[in-house]
């Protein structure tokens, strides 16, 4: 059965004039193209603070030599190798998603400043994020410094 | 506790906002060489020796990336998993799971700083 919206979120401030029925939540609202890609969007918070604690656990293990090799030898486990690949989607997901949407997110000025035009502020955010992530693979994979 | 989760908002949402910025443009980087390739065997030898991986970690610009690639992923997490459980199951729980997502994510970001303090 359709179940009520959130009355908090959809409420007039003042009561309208006419009388509305209260929004009602379709039964197949997570099935739909755009909220499909909205929930997948959430979803992929749960991955991420998965992401962070097993990070918290890197950070952990860099105590000593026995357990930074443990954690290594422990992340060769296919269950870990399949979680980081997709925790892997789910950045790159993110990424493309986001970086689209922040663009048009922008205020249209704040003071004397106006923000670069929106084609040139998605290829600035693409050229970070290759940018840091060539720099992260080059140290991290032993190739620099 | 919504009123407290309310006041809050500006400071969670921030940590958010710099989850899905920052923690986005740091993570592929980590987790294509630390999770994948090298456990893989895909990286030179000694690529992520545990000397080599101390000593870039414990660099002042390493340890606030390895902080960053800790607490924020945390915040977008804890963020993004409430609006998921309000979406799916509905708001009347909304205290109590907003309550410990981001109690994980406060307590995850303190076990981060001192982690990487101890470095």
């Amino acid at each position: 059965m359709a179940r009520f919206a959130d009355p908090h979120a959809m409420q007039p401030s003042t009561p309208g004039r006419t009388r509305t029925a209260p929004p009602q939540l379709p039964d197949d609202f997570w099935s739909r193209p755009r909220m499909r890609t909205y929930l997948l969007f959430d979803a992929t918070g749960i991955v991420y603070l998965l992401v962070g604690l097993v990070a918290l656990r890197v950070a952990w293990a860099l105590k000593s030599a026995e357990a930074w090799n443990a954690l290594l030898t422990s992340f060769a486990n296919p269950g870990y190798l399949l979680f980081h690949l997709i925790a892997l989607v789910s950045a790159i997901f993110v990424g493309v998603r986001f970086f689209r949407l922040f663009p048009k997110a922008q205020p249209a000025r704040i003071g004397p400043a106006k923000p670069p035009p929106r084609p040139v502020l998605h290829a600035m955010l693409y050229a970070a994020w290759i940018g840091i992530t060539v720099v992260l693979l080059a140290i991290l994979g032993g190739v620099w410094p | 506790m919504r009123n407290l989760l309310l006041r809050l908002e500006p400071i969670i949402w921030l940590l958010f906002g710099a989850g899905i910025m920052v923690g986005t443009l740091l993570l592929p980087g980590y987790l294509l060489t630390v999770t994948l390739a090298g456990p893989l065997g895909l990286l030179p030898d000694g690529a992520l020796s545990f000397e080599r991986a101390h000593t870039i970690a414990s660099n002042p610009i390493g340890r606030v990336v390895l902080l960053a690639i800790i607490a924020l992923p945390l915040w977008k997490g804890a963020h993004h998993t409430r609006a998921l459980a309000v979406d799916t199951l509905g708001h009347h729980s909304d205290g109590l799971v907003a309550s410990l997502l981001y109690a994980i994510a406060a307590v995850g970001s303190v076990l981060g700083i001192l982690a990487v303090l101890a470095l």
